[in-house]
C-alpha cells in the first residue's frame, strides 16, 4: 500500500492529521486547476477551499481502486465550477495576472504570440463545462485519458470525442476573430 | 487532424500559479476547524461571540460592539483574577476558553497592523508553551494548540503580505522569518518529548514551517537579500543535523522527509541569488554565503551516508549532488564578477562517501571536484 493510499485510508476513518496531509498534497494543483478555469484569484480561493470541504464529507465513499485520488478531487471541482458558472451568470473578471506575458528577444512577435495566447485562455473559457476540463486536464494538467474519463464519470471513447469537438470549436472561434481582424 | 493538432500542440502550459501562502495556511486551519467543529466542546455557548464556538459571522464595527459588552460582562462577572488564572490553562482545562478569548480580545483592540504582527508572534510562542507543557506531561492532546499555532502564524504572514500590499516598508519579514527558526527548534525539543502518536503532527507541522519561512524570505530576499539567504542557510543547516540526528535514532523515513527539506531549503537558496541578482542588489555576497555552506553540509551528508540503508544513501547522494550543483552555481555568478579567489572553487567531497558514489555525484556537473581520499 502507497503512502497516498494509507492516508486515504486514515482519512476515511476519520483521521483529520491524514486528510490534512492530503490537503497539503494537493492544494497547489487543485488551486491551480480552478484559477485556469475561472481566471479570478477570489473565486478560485473560495472554490478551493469548498472542494476540500467536500471531499472530507465523501471521502468514506471514496474507492481507492475506482478513480486516481486527484481525479477525484478535478470531479468535485469540475461540480463546483460548473455550479459557480450557473450561480454567477454576470462574467466573472479575469485577474491581469491570468494574462501571462513572457520576455522574448523579439518583441513584436512576441507581443503577436502572446495576444493569440490570451485569446485562446479567453476562449477555453467560452467552451462548455465538460470541454473545458477535458483541454484543460488532458493539455495543461497532463492526464491520461482514462483519468479524465474517471474524473468526469465517462467512457475514454467520449472523453475523445469531447475533446475532438472543443479543439473544432476552439479553431472555429479563433478563425472567426482572425478574419474580424 | 493535422489543423487541430497544431492547435492542440500551441495551448502551452499557462504561468506557474499558485496559491499564496497566507491563504494555504488560513484555508487549513479553517478547514481543520469545520473538521473538528463536532467535536469542540460548547461549555462556553454564552461566551461564543468570543471565544469563537460557531461563531456566527459578525460584521465590522457589530463585532467589536459584541467584543466589548462580552469583555465587560466576562470581566465584572468573573473578575480579572480568573482571566489572570485562565493564562497558564491548557487545552482541555476550563480556562482555556477564556485564555483564547482574552487573547481575541486584545486582536481586536490592536489596530496597527505592525502591533498585529508582534501580538501574533507573542500568541505563537504561547502556543508552543502549552505544548511544551503537554509535552512534559506525556499528553498527546495537542492539536488544538497546534491549530491554534498555525491561525496565529498565518495570520502575522497575513499581516506581513498585506504592508506588502499597501507599498508599506517592508520591517517584519525578518521578524516573522526569524521567528519561525526559533520555532521549529522548540518544536524539535517538543517532537522528543511528546508520545509516539503525537510525533507526526509535530513533524508535519515542521514542514509547514519551512515552506511558510519561504515565503515570507521571498519578500524579504527583494529588500535585504543577504539576511533572507541567511536565514535561509540556517534553516537548510537545521535540516541537514535534523536528517543527522534521524539517521542515528531511528529508520530511513525520516531522514528522507529531511533531506527532502535540506534540498527544498537549498533550491531556494538558488531562488534568493537569482533575486538578489536581479534586483542587482548584494548578490555577490549571497553566492559567496552560499559557496561557504557548502563543505559544512558535504560534511555532515558524509556522516549520514555512513548511517543509513541503501535506500537512504540514495537520498544522501541526491542530496550531496544538489549541494554540489548549487556550490559551481554560486562560484559561477562570483567569477563573472570577478571576486571569486577567496573561496576554494572545488568542493571537496567527504570520506564518508565511496569513490564510485562521488565519480556519479560529480557526472553532471561540469567541473572535477577534488576528491578526498
Amino acid at each position: 500500500m502507497t503512502e497516498l493510499d494509507s492516508l486515504i485510508q486514515k482519512a476515511a476513518g476519520g483521521n483529520s492529521e491524514a486528510f490534512g496531509r492530503l490537503y497539503d498534497m494537493n492544494v497547489d494543483r487543485i488551486y491551480k486547476h480552478i484559477y485556469y478555469r475561472v481566471g479570478n484569484t477570489k473565486v478560485a480561493e473560495d472554490l478551493t477551499q469548498e472542494v476540500f470541504l467536500k471531499a472530507w464529507q465523501a471521502i468514506g465513499r471514496y474507492k481507492i481502486t475506482a478513480t486516481p485520488f486527484l481525479a477525484w478531487l478535478m470531479r468535485i471541482s469540475h461540480n463546483l465550477i460548473v455550479d459557480s458558472y450557473r450561480r454567477k451568470k454576470d462574467k466573472i473578471y479575469l485577474d491581469d495576472e491570468f494574462f501571462v506575458t513572457e520576455p522574448s528577444p523579439n518583441p513584436e512577435k512576441a507581443a503577436e504570440i502572446n495576444f493569440d495566447k490570451q485569446r485562446l485562455r479567453a476562449n477555453i473559457l467560452q467552451l462548455p463545462a465538460d470541454q473545458q476540463q477535458v483541454i484543460l486536464m488532458h493539455f495543461i494538467e497532463g492526464f491520461s485519458y482514462a483519468e479524465i474519463a474517471s474524473s468526469l464519470g465517462k467512457k475514454e471513447g467520449a472523453i475523445r470525442v469531447i475533446q475532438y469537438r472543443a479543439l473544432k470549436k476552439l479553431r472555429q472561434i479563433l478563425e472567426k476573430e482572425r478574419d474580424l481582424r | 487532424m493535422e489543423p487541430l493538432l497544431k492547435l492542440a500542440l500551441d495551448i502551452e502550459k499557462p504561468g506557474d500559479i499558485k496559491p499564496s501562502s497566507s491563504y494555504k495556511i488560513k484555508a487549513r486551519v479553517n478547514l481543520m476547524e469545520q473538521i473538528h467543529a463536532k467535536k469542540m466542546k460548547k461549555k462556553w455557548w454564552w461566551f461564543n461571540p468570543v471565544v469563537g464556538v460557531n461563531q456566527p459571522v459578525f460584521a465590522g464595527s457589530f463585532k467589536i460592539l459584541v467584543v466589548v459588552v462580552v469583555a465587560l460582562i466576562v470581566f465584572s462577572t468573573i473578575g480579572g483574577g480568573t482571566v489572570y488564572a485562565s493564562r497558564d490553562s491548557l487545552p482541555g482545562d476550563t480556562l482555556y476558553p477564556v485564555k483564547l478569548g482574552t487573547e481575541r480580545i486584545r486582536r481586536t483592540f490592536t489596530t496597527d497592523d505592525v502591533d498585529r504582527v508582534q501580538l501574533e508572534l507573542v500568541f505563537s510562542n504561547t502556543r508552543l508553551r502549552e505544548m511544551e507543557a503537554l509535552a512534559n506531561k506525556k499528553s498527546s492532546k495537542i492539536d488544538k494548540s497546534i491549530r491554534e499555532y498555525e491561525k496565529n502564524i498565518g495570520k502575522a504572514i497575513e499581516k506581513v503580505e498585506q504592508l506588502r500590499d499597501d507599498g508599506a516598508p517592508d520591517n517584519m519579514s525578518e521578524t516573522v522569518a526569524s521567528a519561525i527558526s526559533e520555532h521549529q527548534s522548540i518544536l524539535d525539543r517538543i517532537e522528543i518529548n511528546v508520545p509516539e502518536e503525537a510525533k507526526p503532527s509535530i513533524r508535519n507541522i515542521k514542514e509547514r514551517n519551512s515552506n511558510n519561512q519561504a515565503g515570507i524570505l521571498r519578500i524579504l530576499a527583494r529588500e535585504d537579500p543577504v539576511r533572507a539567504a541567511k536565514i535561509n542557510l540556517d534553516a537548510t543547516q537545521s535540516w541537514l543535523e535534523r536528517a543527522e540526528a534521524k539517521a542515528v535514532e531511528s529508520g530511513n523515513g525520516e531522514v528522507e522527509v529531511a533531506l527532502h527539506q535540506f534540498e527544498a531549503r537549498r533550491e531556494f537558496g538558488n531562488e534568493i541569488s537569482q533575486v538578489a541578482d536581479a534586483e542587482n542588489n548584494e548578490a555577490n555576497a549571497v553566492n559567496e554565503m552560499h559557496a561557504r555552506a557548502t563543505s559544512r553540509q558535504l560534511e555532515i551528508l558524509g556522516t549520514i551516508y555512513g548511517k543509513v540503508t541503501e535506500r537512504g544513501k540514495n537520498a544522501v547522494e541526491r542530496a550531496a549532488r544538489l549541494s554540489v550543483e548549487g556550490h559551481y552555481r554560486a562560484i559561477e555568478s562570483l567569477k563573472k564578477s570577478g571576486i571569486s579567489d577567496n573561496i576554494r572553487e572545488r568542493p571537496q567531497l567527504p570520506d564518508g562517501i565511496p569513490a564510485r558514489v562521488k565519480e556519479r555525484i560529480l557526472r553532471n556537473v561540469h567541473e572535477e571536484p577534488e576528491i578526498s581520499k
